[in-house]
């Protein structure tokens, strides 16, 4: 998220798209209703649900699954054609007068430089690229060049016109014209305008783009930097934002830095290819140095290259989640931590995930409860002597029953003491972690291949006296510290390249800093000022980056560093200084000297994580499929792609064998499309929330919502039992029948959507049949996230009922 | 003072927070329920779910809105729990809440007759029945919170939305009128205002009270606005006078009539039958 | 009199015994696993066939005992003398079973005494406790008398006779008081009771209905009992009683619309719903047919019609009762209440029960008038010199 939560309530204008707050984010209901009842603020939801979020909108716009990037286009198209987008703001802050290479193209859905491969389909680069003059970047401020970035956007969306996109979509022209009359009045510099997402955008073969989309429309709005404004991910879980802060993401080391690949064998040949000449990543060798500093201490010197060597290097193959669990169901993978995660309800095509554990000689799985993929060996139909699985479970403790940080979607690291202690022999999670790592040590100190990382791995968290390892020291570690006295440091920005700083996650560096007033580590700050009223809470926990709220706060202003909205300053140049609301997200004074460094040069460096320093409307770079989004259908639909004859994505994420089954276009077995979604009384699999009483209680069966209109073609009534089947499987559960969904008019033709809450499974206190056995084994090329949202499926009344 | 809450209805997402930390406060069991329609299982209050989100998906042309209603006792400011109750386990307290004695105040008088249950108007005291020894049981207001520490009750704390405020009934209802008089949505009608004699909880809302559970109209006619308590009170006061005056007229008409009468040997009269 | 027992068990003694035995295993189930694991009852339905049924309509049944005394002990109307007794036994029976209904009813049984210690006087609930329960002491001393007569007691007896007078004054306003009560008791139900039977004259019909019930009681069950012992049914009583029966009724039905037109609610009796042709059915078949019934001689004379229209007055209040604890009641309480096995086993045990007490305590004691009585000529002049007096 680049804004937070708090600062929700700066906004006139919502679009939640993809997003259900009401029910996964309920905070942010909180401030869109301070908005609502401070400013007026109106909120416009597109879902293919009137969901309860919907509820709450002063415009719903009701949209087929998968047809966000049509959508987000009109309104682009809508705000350009009626030059309502944010002038001033696209010149200086975005890449719209940068030319492009004149080898670009674009025809019929595919971009230059697509090449196959085996049958696999891949984008070279090469043609997306600036024109260049020199060092310098050709670029032209009148917007008016052919090959300039503004014209490349204006000719690629001016093919969604409001009649095309709603025809795609399936919303009513006049609602959709209302969204972006709506919307596109925030493309004045005293409006803020809060694109918020969630699941909806990303979970599509083509959820990177969607997420792209997000970001250009806010870019021309000039929504990003401001208070109220921003693309803003709703994490889909607590502390996801945490994980993935730490490197959950396979092709990640902390701190979002690139895994070392085979293609970076020595840090040399890391620091050439992996650290960018501009941007602030061109600090990154001192990132990677400290990190190493903070794993090997001692062991890590100049002369061996801080012990670069001893971490693993990456080979370039797919190993997110669908690729493990197709490897695995080809017999190549031999053991399994399942940590706090339940594929066998979560993952896509669940059903094939719980045969493929089978093929596992051993698993652990750590959880609360006997989650369905801890106890797959048992599941029903399984005889659990056909399989020889060993299956282990370490009880964990809750988030209550230990303390630590968990980072919100506002970034914001905060601190969690412990309520209670957990129950029986449950361990926190760092204990578990740390008896593992030593009993792997320790069958490492009797030999074996490549000992050294682990055996000089830094990794002293004891406390004499104490079961539990002290987790201040491992936030210490991540934090970082000066390696000469070992004193914290405060801010990234003291992090060196000589080996003198340690610091185990660059953008946690000062998290766990004392505050010198209030006396406590900034994560456990609860200081409730806000000085400007803007909702800001500098002294409540810890944001990272630097705890800065809202990321690129320099686009709050104009270039000569006059906000935008003087209502809403968060940096301002009076002339001689800056004011400083926000933490700057810019050069703003000189490291040595302490002078002001004036606003020329931060107005054409305002991206700063970004080498051209100006948000990309255009991407050359960092996306597989496209420097520019662009409409497919979802893998399974039940029409044709109206815009273009590229049907899907043609570098989607495929897999094999049982993992390839995907309906074809417009299956008349498979007439309706489903999408997949959540509840507020359950989290996820709901292998916790289905062991909550309470929330069983409130939300105790599995059901599909189907529109008034099919359960009469059905024959069905509330609470009737159906199946719902794919090509990938069938699952029986109760009938919801509820006006929330309703046919969309697509292209002349109604369809049919079903919505299938994911958070059962055959666990729990109130277990039910899981929607993921049902969703396509596909995914979005550079995330590799599963197409869990748009999926064709039939409905029938269950034999019998 | 008497406390209340105003519950503001366009500001609920339905995330049912209130009705989880009522139960985590209260240490309240939870059952097994099966799935509703509306997503609001339980669907009503029980012993064990003193508060819950029902749920109304209102299509009204094109258009749908879907509001979320907690649902609670109402504490009424002249209870009929209270003066339906033979043992006087009820009592309306000076703060407002409506609490049961016998789980409150360790004051088990208690029979479980249940005619608190037919008294209220809201239907909310609910019976555990799954108990040998059941109690009645419904919201308390968290009278303890309130009395003991200062706090307001779990569920008030509890709500993201600001759906619920809780003050002085007096200016809630200030704050209620307020609301509907500075925006247009509103239904010009604070629920709980005057409904049964007034309550402690207030209710406003976008769409009509009839269309989210209320009662507003019974049998074509508003609902009463005297309060349960004084229709009751209008009969039972008449209890002495006619306990005295029909004793006195009986008596006296037997005294008339007996000076006039034979008098039987009872005894010759009846036998006990002997063909049975 | 002799003090020797004797209780003879026919079949169908025996089948009722079965019942009450198997009634008492379910009672005792109550007691140890509570009312949710016995009964159908729910937080909508609180009140079913126990209250509805046993309690409301067996002390409506009882309501002979009132009207009887009233009429025989203070009005002195002395012909009515040979079925007063019998009247006393059936309301006192009537009563123990109501209280025994409650007492299994009621979900903290243990509890039953708190009542009389912590008065919550506010509450409808507090007078019919309290008048159902002294009422029924009455009736155990007034009974007492009779037993003491059996068993020869004689110094007992006395003391009873001597009080008999106050007994017999306070056992008819402690009825009139609580039978009223019970119709108070739905006062609370505004609004969700339906119209057409709620009213703030609930007590009024309650208490009528009560008492004009009573000589149709003592018509039907003195029928019932003489068939049954194979005696001379007492038709001139009967017949006589169908006077005070048929201008209570006129009275009730008057009121009854009078009331509805008044509240403006008349039309709700047509408008074709559930409740209206329920209500129309307990008005026409229940109240008008038996008014016609009476007030035509050629039936009231006849002792098939008269059993007959007794037997409607009879059902019709019970009908009333019901209407107003379920059909007036379901549209608002929403939900769906049928008892459960345990419960009709219950109330079958009970209602036994009554029979065999009834039978075992007219068999051992004397509560039906002496029958060489009836054809004696001296017992036929007590009447007609009790009639003649009043004539």
């Amino acid at each position: 998220m680049t804004n937070s939560f708090t600062d929700y309530k700066n906004s006139d204008v919502f679009l939640m798209i993809g997003a259900n707050p009401a029910e996964n984010h309920p905070q942010v209901m909180r401030f869109a209703g301070i908005a609502a009842a401070k400013r007026g603020a109106k909120i416009i939801v597109v879902d293919p649900r009137f969901t309860k979020t919907a509820a709450k909108a002063d415009i719903y716009a009701p949209i087929r699954p998968g047809t966000d990037i049509a959508f987000l286009y009109g309104i682009m198209n809508y705000a350009i054609e009626n030059n309502l987008y944010f002038h001033d703001y696209v010149v200086n802050y975005t890449n719209a007068s940068f030319l492009v290479s004149p080898e670009y193209g674009f025809s019929d859905g595919l971009f230059t430089g697509l090449t196959e491969k085996d049958g696999n389909f891949s984008y070279d680069t090469k043609t997306w690229q600036y024109q260049t003059d020199g060092a310098n970047i050709k670029k032209d401020p009148t917007l008016q060049d052919p090959q300039c970035v503004f014209q490349i956007l204006k000719r690629h969306v001016s093919r969604y016109d409001i009649k095309t996109v709603c025809n795609i979509t399936g919303t009513p022209e006049d609602v959709y014209r209302k969204v972006c009359e709506l919307y596109c009045s925030t493309g004045k510099p005293d409006k803020a305008g809060n694109l918020l997402y969630a699941m909806g955008i990303t979970q599509h073969t083509y959820g990177g783009q969607n997420v792209r989309a997000t970001a250009m429309l806010q870019l021309l709005l000039g929504n990003i930097g401001i208070a109220g404004g921003g693309v803003n991910a709703q994490r889909g879980e607590s502390n996801v934002q945490g994980s993935t802060d730490q490197a959950m993401l396979y092709h990640y080391i902390p701190g979002y830095n690139p895994c070392p690949d085979v293609n970076t064998p020595t840090l040399k040949d890391y620091i050439e290819k992996q650290v960018p000449k501009t941007s602030y990543w061109s600090n990154r060798n001192k990132f990677i140095i400290s990190m190493l500093k903070a794993w090997f201490g001692d062991k890590a010197t100049a002369e061996n290259d801080f012990c670069y060597g001893w971490l693993p290097k990456h080979t370039g193959k797919d190993h997110s989640h669908m690729a493990i669990f197709q490897a695995m169901a080809e017999g190549k993978i031999k053991g399994f931590f399942a940590w706090g995660q339940n594929p066998a309800v979560g993952g896509p095509l669940a059903s094939r995930t719980r045969d493929a554990l089978a093929k596992l000689d051993w698993m652990v799985g750590v959880d609360l409860f006997e989650t369905e993929t801890v106890s797959f060996w048992k599941r029903p139909g399984v005889n659990p002597a056909d399989i020889k699985t060993e299956v282990f479970l370490l009880p964990t403790a809750m988030s209550y029953e230990k303390e630590g940080t968990v980072a919100n979607s506002s970034r914001w690291i905060q601190w969690r003491w412990k309520a209670v202690e957990p129950p029986g022999e449950a361990k926190s999670d760092l204990w578990i972690a740390d008896r593992i790592f030593k009993a792997i040590r320790k069958e490492y100190q009797a030999g074996g291949k490549f000992t050294d990382p682990i055996l000089n791995m830094v990794w002293d968290y004891d406390v004499p006296g104490h079961d539990e390892p002290d987790i201040m020291k491992v936030g210490r570690e991540m934090n970082g510290y000066l390696v000469a006295d070992g004193s914290l440091l405060d801010s990234f920005a003291k992090l060196k390249e000589d080996g003198s700083t340690a610091c185990g996650v660059w953008i946690y560096a000062g998290y766990m800093f004392v505050d010198p007033a209030l006396k406590v580590p900034a994560c456990q700050r609860r200081s409730r000022e806000d000085k400007t009223g803007l909702g800001l809470f500098p002294k409540w926990s810890f944001a990272w980056p630097a705890n800065r709220r809202i990321v690129y706060n320099r686009c709050s202003a104009d270039p000569a560093g006059k906000p935008w909205d003087p209502a809403k300053t968060l940096v301002a140049w009076d002339g001689t200084q800056w004011i400083t609301n926000d933490v700057p997200d810019f050069g703003f004074k000189d490291a040595n000297t302490g002078a002001f460094i004036p606003p020329n040069i931060s107005a054409s460096n305002c991206f700063i994580m970004n080498t051209e320093g100006v948000g990309r409307l255009f991407a050359p770079t960092g996306m597989k499929d496209g420097p520019l989004p662009e409409h497919y259908e979802p893998i399974e639909s039940p029409v044709k792609n109206l815009i273009s004859k590229q049907q899907n994505n043609p570098v989607a994420a495929r897999y094999k064998g049982d993992f390839a089954k995907v309906a074809h276009t417009a299956s008349p077995e498979f007439p309706y499309i489903a999408t997949t979604h959540r509840l507020v009384e359950h989290y996820q699999s709901g292998a916790v929330t289905r062991n909550c009483p309470t929330l069983a209680e409130f939300m105790p069966e599995m059901f599909a919502t189907i529109s008034p209109g099919l359960a009469k073609k059905l024959g069905v009534k509330p609470g009737d039992l159906i199946v719902v089947s794919t090509v990938r499987g069938e699952i029986t559960c109760k009938a919801n029948v509820l006006p929330i969904v309703k046919p969309l008019k697509v292209n002349g033709s109604e369809i049919e959507i079903v919505g299938l809450p994911w958070h059962w499974g055959y666990q729990g206190l109130a277990p039910g049949s899981t929607a993921n056995d049902l969703t396509p084994f596909v995914g979005d090329p550079n995330t590799m996230i599963p197409e869990y949202k748009a999926f064709l499926c039939n409905v029938k009344k269950a034999s019998g009922h | 003072m008497s406390k209340g809450v105003l519950v503001d209805v366009t500001r609920c997402i339905g995330c049912k927070s209130c009705a989880v930390s009522c139960k985590t406060w209260n240490d309240l069991p939870s059952k097994t329920s099966t799935f509703t329609n509306n997503w609001d299982s339980p669907g009503k209050v029980t012993a064990d779910a003193w508060t819950i989100i029902t749920s109304f998906v209102i299509e009204q042309g094109d258009q749908i809105k879907w509001r979320f209603v907690k649902r609670q006792c109402m504490h009424c400011n002249e209870p009929a729990c209270e003066s339906a109750c033979f043992t006087h386990s009820f009592v309306k307290t000076k703060e407002g809440a409506v609490i049961y004695k016998p789980t409150e105040l360790k004051q088990d008088y208690c029979v479980g007759c249940r005619y608190c249950m037919i008294a209220c108007p809201f239907g909310i005291p609910s019976f555990q029945w799954d108990k040998a020894f059941p109690y009645v049981q419904k919201c308390r207001f968290c009278y303890d919170r309130m009395k003991e520490q200062g706090l307001q009750p779990a569920c008030v704390t509890s709500c993201p939305t600001q759906t619920l405020l809780f003050g002085d009934r007096d200016k809630l209802l200030k704050e209620a009128w307020d609301r509907i008089n500075r925006d247009q949505r509103y239904v010009k009608h604070v629920y709980g205002e005057k409904e049964y004699g007034g309550t402690s909880w207030l209710y406003i809302s976008d769409v009509p009270f009839d269309k989210i559970g209320f009662r507003t109209e019974a049998y074509g006619k508003p609902v009463s606005q005297k309060s349960i308590p004084s229709y009751t009170w209008d009969v039972l006061k008449w209890t002495p006078y006619i306990f005295f005056g029909w004793g006195a007229i009986l008596t006296a008409m037997r005294a008339y009539t007996k000076r006039r009468a034979q008098v039987h040997d009872e005894s010759e009269l009846y036998e006990p039958e002997k063909k049975g | 009199m002799e003090r020797t027992w004797s209780f003879r068990f026919t079949p169908f003694r025996f089948i009722l015994g079965i019942i009450v035995v198997v009634a008492v295993v379910a009672a005792v189930m109550r007691f140890v696993f509570g009312l949710g694991a016995v009964t159908n009852l729910s937080d909508e339905w609180p009140w079913g066939l126990w209250i509805g049924f046993d309690l409301l309509c067996g002390i409506a049944l009882a309501g002979g005992g009132f009207s009887t005394a009233l009429i025989v002990h203070v009005l002195h109307r002395e012909k009515y003398l040979p079925i007063a007794r019998a009247a006393l036994l059936t309301s006192l029976i009537g009563y123990i079973i109501a209280l025994v209904s409650l007492f299994l009813d009621i979900g903290r049984w243990f509890n039953f005494w708190r009542p009389f210690f912590y008065w919550g006087y506010h509450s409808v609930l507090f007078e019919v406790f309290w008048c159902i329960s002294l009422y029924t002491m009455v009736q155990v001393l007034e009974f007492g008398e009779i037993f003491f007569e059996k068993i020869r007691c004689a110094p007992l007896q006395k003391i009873l006779h001597f009080f008999m007078p106050f007994l017999l004054i306070l056992g008819i306003v402690l009825p009139s008081l609580h039978q009223s009560s019970l119709g108070s008791l739905y006062i609370v139900t505004i609004d969700r009771l339906n119209p057409l039977w709620w009213s703030m004259l609930l007590p009024f019909f309650f208490v009528w209905s009560a008492f004009f019930l009573g000589p149709a009681m003592v018509t039907f069950e003195g029928t019932l009992a003489a068939r049954s012992y194979g005696r001379a049914p007492e038709l001139p009583v009967f017949q006589s009683l169908t006077k005070v029966t048929l201008w209570m009724m006129i009275i009730y039905l008057l009121v009854k619309i009078g009331d509805l037109i008044y509240r403006n609610e008349l039309g709700r009796a047509f408008n074709g719903s559930f409740e209206s042709n329920m209500f129309l059915i307990e008005m026409v078949v229940f109240v008008i047919a038996p008014i016609v019934m009476y007030a035509t001689p050629s039936i009231r004379t006849n002792l098939r019609g008269v059993v007959t229209a007794s037997f409607l007055v009879v059902a019709g209040v019970v009908f009333n009762r019901m209407n107003v604890v379920f059909t007036g009641m379901a549209d608002a309480a929403g939900g769906h209440y049928f008892p459960s096995m345990w419960e009709w086993i219950i109330t079958a045990g009970m209602w036994s029960a009554l029979i065999l007490a009834y039978c075992f305590v007219v068999e051992n004691f004397p509560i039906l008038p002496k029958e060489d009585l009836e054809h004696h000529e001296g017992g036929k002049a007590h009447i007609e010199a009790g009639k003649s007096i009043h004539a």
